[in-house]
């Protein structure tokens, strides 16, 4: 290869050029965004002090913040927050990877697959948190019955979302690497598990609000501590700043959490971008 | 000279469809042969016959004199739809072949990024394919299939989702590659121009089944530049090929449209 034929190649109309990236939303959404966000709240504080104007039924917004602050001032909010996340952490952890696993191991076998399918299938539609009851009679009040119900929340959008990214797999892909001669295990490893692992990133995204859900609603059957508790306590002493309050940190950790795994999305998956 | 490739009463069912009868092709080293013919005659299964991708129903395929039976590192694969990786980079990609052989070492990397330049595809080593053009695809795909060092490149109408300007060039581009190192290649097209401008024979398939209708030899003289399409005695060997397959073409179009 000569020097001249690269520069050859270089003015011909076939030649590379690097295709540019798209640019960046225009700032205006951002703006948008703000707005609709402080009106709605400003419309929030004004309706609960002149209209509705009865704390047992409605907390204003600036009552919320008080709430929060005296409750963390306290070490309430810090103890419920600890107990809540120590059941999601380790529901969610503990459910992912069982989801996974189970997820592979039914896009590897059509025997498994047909044998797991009736249940993951039935148990992915079934209202699973009504179990939570049943959860708590046997494994009590403490955290365990909450970690339970968290798994059976988060298990099976992963494991469904595991094997359809599996299996959908692009043929032409895993033939690219049959015509060098790879192992199964190669294919495996090189086209079928980055191939699924959007797939696989999605179901975990998606196990983020159902494990949140599960963790309160179990608790609200209930619980010593935790979000939940602190929630069902307020709206039994009709204390509405300190009930929103539960639900405001709940949604905050949902909103970090799930802005969080996105920008593992784009830093993991980021040919799924465009 | 001893063939490289020899095919040998080659024959492909698919169930009641007879896709390939009797094929019987033999390939000197260092010759560059496209197989041109209808849709459906079955060029595209013959390729894939050749690289082991498929079994064939009967007959042989051997390459050296040894019988071939799945994929071999004696062949490299070019791909009708470019089958990048979406996730690995231009690098990571051509790479995929040695990696897969185990030998993916610095000396194979400096090798790679060799054939990069080769292909034109120097300072673009980081790019990911969603940063490439559909040519420059392509090349990845060429330097991949090159990576490994095959004796024999089998290229299965590579250019055709490229348009019609990118395609002359790559078909240029294609010669020039060659001609540095002179391999074997079987070029599946269904553009007859295209197999003419680039080959020393061209294979000229028919349907209903799959058979070699007629083996023509090209012997316009190399290197070889666009301008040569439009000289007589090239489209002398164009309009030849046409009427070989024009009966066919028009019965699969009629079929198709039915």
């Amino acid at each position: 290869m000569t020097a001249t034929g690269i520069e050859a190649n270089d003015n011909a109309a076939g030649a590379p050029r690097p295709v540019r990236h798209r640019a960046a939303p225009p700032r205006r959404i951002h703006v948008a965004g703000l707005v609709s966000v402080v009106t709605g709240l400003l419309l929030w504080e004004l309706l609960s002090r002149f209209v509705i104007a009865n704390p047992l039924f409605l907390a204003a917004p600036t009552q919320i913040v008080a709430a929060i602050l005296s409750l963390a001032r306290s070490g309430e909010l810090g103890h419920h927050v600890a107990i809540s996340g120590l059941e999601f952490a380790i529901g969610y952890v503990l459910a992912s990877i069982i989801g996974i696993a189970l997820g592979l191991a039914v896009a590897s076998s059509a025997t498994v697959k047909r044998a797991c399918q009736p249940w993951i299938s039935g148990l992915y539609a079934t209202p699973t948190i009504a179990l939570a009851p049943l959860f708590i009679l046997w494994f009590g009040i403490g955290i365990w019955s909450k970690v339970l119900v968290v798994i059976f929340l988060v298990l099976f959008p992963v494991t469904i979302n595991t094997e359809a990214g599996l299996r959908t797999t692009s043929p032409r892909l895993i033939e690219m690497l049959r015509s060098f001669g790879a192992t199964p295990r190669q294919i495996f490893l090189k086209v079928s598990l980055p191939s699924a692992t959007p797939f696989i990133l999605a179901g975990l995204k998606l196990g983020i609000g159902r494990g949140l859900i599960a963790v309160v609603v179990a608790e609200l059957f209930g619980s010593r501590a935790g979000l939940g508790r602190l929630i069902s306590q307020s709206a039994d002493a009709f204390n509405m700043p300190e009930l929103f309050a539960g639900v405001i940190v709940l949604a905050v950790a949902g909103i970090v959490m799930t802005a969080g795994f996105s920008w593992i999305e784009r830093t993991l998956v980021p040919w799924t971008r465009d | 000279m001893t063939a490289k490739l020899t095919v040998a009463r080659l024959d492909k069912r698919f169930d009641a469809l007879e896709a390939l009868r009797a094929i019987d092709i033999s390939v000197a080293p260092g010759e560059f042969i496209s197989v041109v013919g209808p849709s459906g005659c079955g060029k595209t299964t013959f390729l894939r016959i050749v690289a082991g991708l498929e079994a064939a129903t009967a007959g042989q395929v051997l390459i050296d004199g040894r019988a071939v039976t799945g994929p071999g590192s004696n062949r490299g694969f070019v791909f009708q739809n470019d089958n990048l990786l979406p996730w690995r980079t231009v690098l990571g990609n051509a790479m995929i072949g040695p990696e897969v052989a185990g030998r993916a070492g610095a000396a194979e990397k400096r090798r790679t990024l060799d054939l990069l330049r080769l292909v034109g595809l120097e300072g673009f080593e980081d790019y990911h394919p969603r940063q490439l053009s559909g040519g420059m695809r392509q090349r990845v795909n060429l330097a991949r299939a090159l990576a490994i060092d095959p004796d024999i490149l089998l290229m299965d109408e590579p250019f055709s989702a490229l348009d019609a300007q990118t395609r002359e060039i790559m078909q240029t581009e294609l010669l020039r590659i060659w001609e540095q190192g002179r391999k074997t290649v079987l070029f599946v097209t269904h553009q007859i121009d295209e197999a003419v401008f680039l080959s020393d024979r061209v294979l000229v398939f028919a349907r209903r089944p799959g058979r070699l209708q007629e083996s023509v030899d090209v012997t316009l003289p190399r290197p070889r530049a666009l301008a040569i399409k439009r000289t007589p005695e090239f489209v002398r060997y164009v309009d030849h090929i046409w009427r070989l397959i024009e009966d066919d073409v028009r019965a699969s179009v009629i079929e198709e449209r039915a």
